[in-house]
C-alpha cells in the first residue's frame, strides 16, 4: 500500500473585483490531480512557474485547504481531520521551503526554534533534547556550538540546511521539498541536493521534490510527475525519460535542457506562442496555445491522464 | 475608473454613518440637559428642554432624524448658550473666517514644503539638506502653542511698537486679536500672522515627509535611466521625480486637512477670531449641545469629502488606477 | 522578547548610532528625575509655594527699576505687617526666614529702610538718576539683612528654587518646571503604553485572522480617525465634567488611549498582513501550532520594532497634546504641567518675561527630540525601506 494517495486534488482560488468585491472569478490552480507515492520513493514534480506544482504540495500537508479533492496518509484519510487529529500525521510530514531568507523566523535562534518543534511534539524526553539538537546540526552538516545564532548570520546555503533540520527535527516519514535549492547559487545546490539524497538513503524518507529544473529532478528521483497549468499531463519514472516521453510538453523541456556539446545535432521543440491565463483556462486541453500536435479534438475536450505502459501515464490525444 | 470612485464612495458612507453615531452616543453619555442647566436647574426646566432637542426618544429615532437633517443641510437647530441664533447661523457665519485662514495655510505650506523637499532631496547627504532636516526636526520639538505666544508677542506686538503709530490701522501690520472681512487689507491686518504662524509649525512635519518621498522616488531606477540619458537636473527633478511622487503628495495634502483644523481651533482662540474652530470650542466648554453635535457632523462630513476627492485625484493622477 | 530583540541587527545597528544612543541617554535621565520626583523629591505642595516676589527673572536675568521699587515696597509692607501681629516667626519664603533678632531690631530696621525708600516712592524714572539707584541698590542689601542668610544645604535648595525666577504668583519656575517633568512622563508613558498595546493586539487580530475581525477593525479606526483627533479629545474629556475625575489625569489618558490606538493598529495590522505569507510562518503552521500560538509566539515578536517606533511618536503626541488641551482649558487643573505653565505664561510674554515659558518649553524640547531622535534611529535600523 502506498504512503501517499492523492485522489482528484482540486484547488481553485477566489478572484475578487468590481464594485462590491464580489468574487468576479476563480484561478484554476490544481485540476483534479491523482497519484500516489510509495514508501522510501522519491516522487519529482516539474513544470513551469505558474502550473500549480507548489500549491499541490502544500495541499498535501494540508498547508493550504482544497477545495475538493482527498488525502490518504499510510491508509488514513486525513483532508477533513481536525486541529488535534491531525497533529500525529503533522509530525510525520514535513516541509523544506524554497527560500532561506523567508523561511526562518529571524527572531529565533537556530536552537530555539528546533527545540519548539521538538518540545511540542515531545520527541524526545527533555534532558535529551539539547543532545537530539546537537545531533541534527551534524546531521545536516552545522556545527553544533553554531545553534545559537540568528538566522542572518548564516549564508544561504547554511540557512537552507537550518530548515531541512528543521524538518528531520519531528522524525518525519514524508517530506515535500518545494524547490529546494531553486534559491541557491549552483555550487551550493549540489552539495545541499547531495545532502538531502544521504539523509533520504540513511533515514528511509519518502520524499514529493518541487522543482522547474528537469535536471535536477532526473538526478534526484526515481519517478516524475509532469504538470501543466494545474494538470498532470505526464507520469512516468526518470530513467526511461529520454528516450520514452511521450507528451510534448515533457519533450519540450527535455529539448530546453542546454547541451555540453554545441555542434551535437539535436531535434528541438520549440515552443511558440502563450501561456493561457490559469483563470479563464481554454476549454480542452489547456496546452493546445503551444502544442505543436495540436488537433482539432484537443480543442474540445481535455484528455484523461491514461496508463500507456507500466507506470507511464499520459494526457495527451495525440498518443494512442 | 469610475467603479473604482464609486466603490470608495460606497465605502465612505457607512464609514460616516458610523461616525455620526459615535458622536452622538459620546455626546449623550452624560446627559447634555441636566449638565448645560446645572444643579440649579428646576423639574420644569429640565422636561422642556428635553422635549425641546428631542432627547428622550430612543436614540435610533434620535439618530435618524439628525441624520436626515445633516443630509439636507437643515440646521435650524437653536443654541442653547446663544437662543435666538440657529446652528445654522452661527454656521455660516463661523465658516468665512476659518477658510480665509486654512485654505492659504493649505496652499502655502504645500508650496513651500514641497520645493524644500524637492530640495532637500535633491541635495540629499549634503550641507544643505542636513541643516534643513536639523532645523524640521527641531522645529518640530516645540509646541504649537509656544510658536502662537512668540508670534503674536513678535509679529503684532513688538512690530506694532516698532512701527509706531504711521499709515492704516495705525501703523499696526498685524492685529493682536479678533477678525474683520475684507480682502487684501483686512486679510493682511488680521489673518496673514495666523496664516505664517500655521505654516512655519506645519513645515518641520510636511518637510520631512516630502523629502521622504522625494528621496524615495529618486532611488528608484528609472531616475538613473533619466540621468544616463542626459537628462538635465531640472528635468529630472521636475519631470520625473515630482510627477511620479504626486500620489504620496496628493494623500499628503489631503491628510494633513484635520491638522488644519487643530491649529484653527488654537488660532482662532488665541487671536479671538470668530471662526468654526473658536465657535466648536465655545460650544464644548459652554457643554452647547445642539451646536457641538452639528458642528462636529459637518467635520466629520468634511473630512469623508476630503477623502473621497483624495481618492479621486488618486484615480486621475495613477494611471494604474485609471486605466484599470 | 525584549532581550532577543536587543541581540538583533537592527538593534545592533542602533546601538552603533551614537546620536541615538546618546538621545536615549537623555530620556534615561529625564526618566530617573520623574521618579525622583514621584518618590518625594518634590511635594505637589511645594509647587504651589511662594518663594520669592511674584515675576523674578533667573539667575541672568535682570528687572526695571519700577519693579525693584514695587518689590522692595512689599517687602517692607509685609514684614512690618508680620511684625505688628507677632507672625514673624512664620514668615518665610521656603527656606528663607526672617534673622534671628529681637522684634524691636528688626522694627527698627524696618523704619531705616522706609526712610530711603520714601525718596525712590513718587519718583517716576529712577534711571535717570544715579544717585537714586545707589538708594535702590541700599534699600534692597538692608531688606536682605532682614532675612536670615542661607547656609550650606538650605542655600543650595533655594538657589535652585530661584534659578528660573518666579511665575506672577511667586511660585519657583524651577520647581513647577522640574515637576512637571514627572507629569509628562507619567501622561507619556500610561498612553503610550496602552495606545501600542491595545492598537497592537487588534491590529495583528485583524490582519492575521482576517474575516469578519478585519472588517471590524477597519470600520472602528476608520470612524475614529474620521473625526479629528482633536475634537475626539474635547469631546471626550467633557465627558467627566463634574465627576470626580473631572481635572485630573484619567481624562487625559482614557481620550488619547482611545484616539491613539489608531496609529500602532494599522502600522501593525499592514506588517501582519505581510508577515503572515511569510514561509516561517507557513513553517509553523505544519509542525502543527495552533493559529493563537503563531499569531503571539511568531508575528507580534517580528512587529516589535514597530511597536517601539510608534511607542516614542505617541509618547511625544501624549505630551504635545497635553499641553494643547490645557490650553483649551481640558487639560490639568489641580497639577502644574509643561501645559498649564505655558498657559500662564501668556500674560507674562507681553511684559517681556520669558522665564516661565522658556523653562518649560525647554525641558519640553529636550524630551520631546530625544524621542524623535530615537524614532527615527529605530526606523533607521529596523525598516530596510525607510528614507533616513
Amino acid at each position: 500500500m502506498s504512503l501517499i494517495r492523492v485522489d482528484n486534488m482540486v484547488k481553485h482560488f477566489p478572484v475578487r473585483g468590481g464594485v462590491l468585491n464580489r468574487i468576479v472569478g476563480k484561478v484554476h490552480a490544481v485540476n483534479g490531480v491523482s497519484f500516489r507515492i510509495d514508501e522510501g520513493e522519491v516522487l519529482g514534480v516539474v513544470g513551469e512557474s505558474g502550473c500549480g506544482k507548489s500549491t499541490l504540495g502544500k495541499l498535501i500537508i494540508r498547508l493550504i485547504e482544497s477545495t475538493s479533492g482527498e488525502v490518504h496518509y499510510d491508509g488514513t484519510e486525513i483532508t477533513h481531520l481536525g486541529h488535534n487529529d491531525m497533529l500525529p500525521f503533522r509530525r510525520r510530514m514535513q516541509i523544506v521551503f524554497q527560500d532561506p531568507y523567508s523561511s526562518l523566523n529571524p527572531r529565533l535562534t537556530v536552537n530555539a526554534l528546533l527545540k519548539e518543534a521538538i518540545v511540542f511534539h515531545s520527541i524526545v524526553p527533555p534532558s535529551e533534547v539539547e543532545s537530539h539538537i546537537d545531533k541534527l546540526m551534524a546531521k545536516v552538516g552545522l556545527r553544533p556550538d553554531q545553534k545559537n545564532r540568528f538566522p542572518h548570520e548564516f549564508s544561504g546555503g547554511q540557512r537552507q540546511r537550518i530548515g531541512i533540520a528543521r524538518a528531520l527535527a519531528l522524525n518525519p516519514d514524508f517530506i515535500v521539498a518545494d524547490e529546494p535549492v531553486s534559491a541557491l547559487d549552483v555550487s551550493i545546490q549540489a552539495q545541499v541536493l547531495n545532502l538531502m539524497m544521504d539523509l533520504k538513503d540513511e533515514l528511509g524518507l519518502t520524499l514529493l521534490f518541487i522543482s522547474h529544473d528537469l535536471k535536477v529532478i532526473e538526478h534526484f528521483c526515481d519517478r516524475v510527475l509532469v504538470m501543466y497549468l494545474g494538470y498532470v499531463v505526464e507520469e512516468m519514472n526518470c530513467l526511461d525519460i529520454h528516450g520514452e516521453a511521450r507528451h510534448p510538453y515533457t519533450q519540450a523541456l527535455l529539448g530546453a535542457n542546454p547541451v555540453n556539446d554545441p555542434d551535437e545535432d539535436r531535434e528541438l521543440t520549440v515552443l511558440e506562442g502563450d501561456v493561457p491565463s490559469p483563470f479563464s483556462p481554454p476549454k480542452g486541453c489547456p496546452f493546445v496555445t503551444r502544442c505543436p500536435l495540436v488537433e482539432s479534438r484537443c480543442h474540445e475536450e481535455m484528455p484523461p491522464l491514461v496508463e500507456k505502459t507500466k507506470g507511464h501515464r499520459v494526457a495527451c490525444w495525440a498518443v494512442e | 475608473m469610475w467603479t473604482y470612485v464609486v466603490r470608495r464612495l460606497l465605502y465612505n458612507v457607512p464609514v460616516y454613518l458610523g461616525i455620526i453615531a459615535l458622536m452622538m452616543a459620546m455626546l449623550r453619555v452624560r446627559n447634555p440637559v441636566m449638565m448645560f442647566l446645572g444643579k440649579s436647574a428646576t423639574e420644569e426646566q429640565i422636561a422642556d428642554l428635553t422635549e425641546r432637542i428631542g432627547l428622550a426618544r430612543p436614540f435610533f429615532f434620535q439618530y435618524l432624524e439628525f441624520l436626515g437633517q445633516v443630509f439636507t443641510l437643515n440646521f435650524s437647530q437653536e443654541s442653547w448658550q446663544q437662543p435666538g441664533k440657529t446652528v445654522g447661523d452661527l454656521l455660516s457665519d463661523a465658516i468665512v473666517p476659518t477658510l480665509w485662514i486654512t485654505v492659504p495655510s493649505l496652499i502655502i505650506t504645500a508650496g513651500i514644503a514641497i520645493a524644500v523637499g524637492l530640495v532637500s532631496a535633491f541635495f540629499r547627504g549634503r550641507a544643505l539638506d542636513k541643516s534643513l532636516v536639523l532645523v524640521a526636526t527641531l522645529g518640530m520639538c516645540i509646541s504649537y502653542l509656544v510658536y502662537i505666544i512668540f508670534g503674536q508677542y513678535f509679529g503684532a506686538y513688538k512690530l506694532n511698537d516698532a512701527l509706531a503709530g504711521e499709515g492704516p490701522f495705525d501703523g499696526k501690520l498685524f492685529a493682536i486679536e479678533s477678525w474683520e472681512p475684507g480682502f487684501p487689507g483686512n486679510w493682511i491686518h488680521f489673518c496673514l500672522l495666523p496664516v505664517i504662524i500655521n505654516v512655519v509649525v506645519a513645515m518641520g512635519y510636511d518637510t520631512r515627509f516630502y523629502r521622504a518621498v522625494m528621496v524615495e522616488e529618486s532611488t528608484r531606477d528609472y531616475i538613473t535611466t533619466a540621468k544616463a540619458k542626459g537628462a538635465s537636473k531640472r528635468k529630472v527633478m521636475f519631470v520625473h521625480m515630482l510627477k511620479n511622487a504626486m500620489i504620496p503628495i496628493i494623500t499628503r495634502v489631503m491628510t494633513t486637512l484635520p491638522f488644519l483644523f487643530v491649529g484653527s481651533v488654537l488660532l482662532e482662540s488665541y487671536f479671538n477670531i470668530p471662526g468654526m474652530g473658536r465657535e466648536l470650542l465655545t460650544a464644548i466648554n459652554e457643554l452647547d449641545f445642539p451646536v457641538t453635535q452639528t458642528f462636529t457632523a459637518v467635520f466629520a462630513a468634511l473630512f469623508i469629502v476630503t477623502n473621497v476627492l483624495t481618492d479621486v485625484l488618486y484615480a486621475l493622477v495613477d494611471p494604474r488606477v485609471r486605466l484599470s | 522578547m525584549i532581550l532577543k530583540a536587543l541581540r538583533s541587527r537592527g538593534a545592533r545597528k542602533f546601538r552603533q548610532n551614537r546620536l541615538a544612543m546618546f538621545a536615549l541617554g537623555v530620556i534615561s535621565v529625564y526618566g530617573v528625575v520623574a521618579l525622583l520626583v514621584a518618590l518625594g523629591g518634590i511635594r505637589l505642595e511645594e509647587t504651589f509655594e511662594r518663594v520669592s516676589r511674584n515675576s523674578i527673572p533667573g539667575a541672568w536675568g535682570s528687572q526695571t527699576s519700577e519693579k525693584r521699587v514695587n518689590d522692595a515696597e512689599e517687602y517692607l509692607e509685609e514684614i512690618e505687617s508680620a511684625l505688628d501681629n507677632e507672625e514673624h516667626l512664620e514668615y518665610r519664603f521656603a527656606e528663607r526666614k526672617l534673622v534671628d533678632l529681637p522684634v524691636e531690631e528688626l522694627v527698627e530696621r524696618v523704619e531705616e529702610s522706609w526712610e530711603i525708600w520714601d525718596e525712590l516712592a513718587d519718583v517716576s524714572n529712577v534711571d535717570e538718576h544715579p544717585e537714586l539707584l545707589v538708594k535702590l541698590d541700599e534699600v534692597e542689601e538692608r531688606i536682605d539683612a532682614l532675612f536670615a542668610p542661607l547656609e550650606g544645604v538650605d542655600g543650595w535648595m533655594y538657589a535652585f528654587r530661584t534659578y528660573l525666577g518666579t511665575d506672577r504668583q511667586g511660585r519657583s519656575i524651577t520647581v513647577r518646571a522640574v515637576y512637571s517633568i514627572k507629569l509628562a512622563i507619567q501622561v507619556g508613558f500610561i498612553v503610550a503604553l496602552a495606545a501600542t498595546l491595545l492598537g497592537t493586539l487588534l491590529g495583528a487580530a485583524a490582519g492575521f485572522f482576517g474575516g469578519w475581525i478585519d472588517g471590524l477593525v477597519i470600520w472602528l479606526y476608520s470612524t475614529f480617525s474620521a473625526i479629528p483627533v482633536l475634537i475626539m479629545l474635547m469631546v471626550l474629556v467633557t465627558i467627566f465634567i463634574d465627576t470626580p475625575y473631572e481635572g485630573t489625569l484619567v481624562p487625559l489618558y482614557v481620550s488619547m488611549m482611545l484616539t491613539f490606538w489608531i496609529g500602532p493598529c494599522r502600522v501593525i495590522r499592514g506588517e501582519v498582513l505581510k508577515l503572515k505569507e511569510l514561509e516561517y510562518v507557513q513553517a509553523a503552521t505544519s509542525i502543527g501550532f495552533g493559529r493563537f500560538y503563531i499569531l503571539v509566539k511568531h508575528l507580534i515578536p517580528n512587529t516589535s520594532h514597530l511597536m517601539f517606533i510608534n511607542f516614542s511618536l505617541l509618547f511625544i503626541g501624549a505630551i504635545k497634546n497635553e499641553v494643547i488641551l490645557t490650553f483649551l482649558n481640558l487639560g490639568v487643573k489641580n497639577q502644574p504641567s509643561w501645559g498649564t505653565m505655558i498657559n500662564q505664561s501668556r500674560q507674562e510674554v507681553i511684559n517681556g518675561f520669558f522665564w516661565q515659558i522658556g523653562a518649560a518649553t525647554a525641558l519640553m524640547f529636550g524630551l520631546v527630540w530625544a524621542f524623535n531622535i530615537v524614532s527615527d534611529a529605530l526606523q533607521d535600523s529596523f525598516d530596510p525601506k525607510h528614507v533616513s
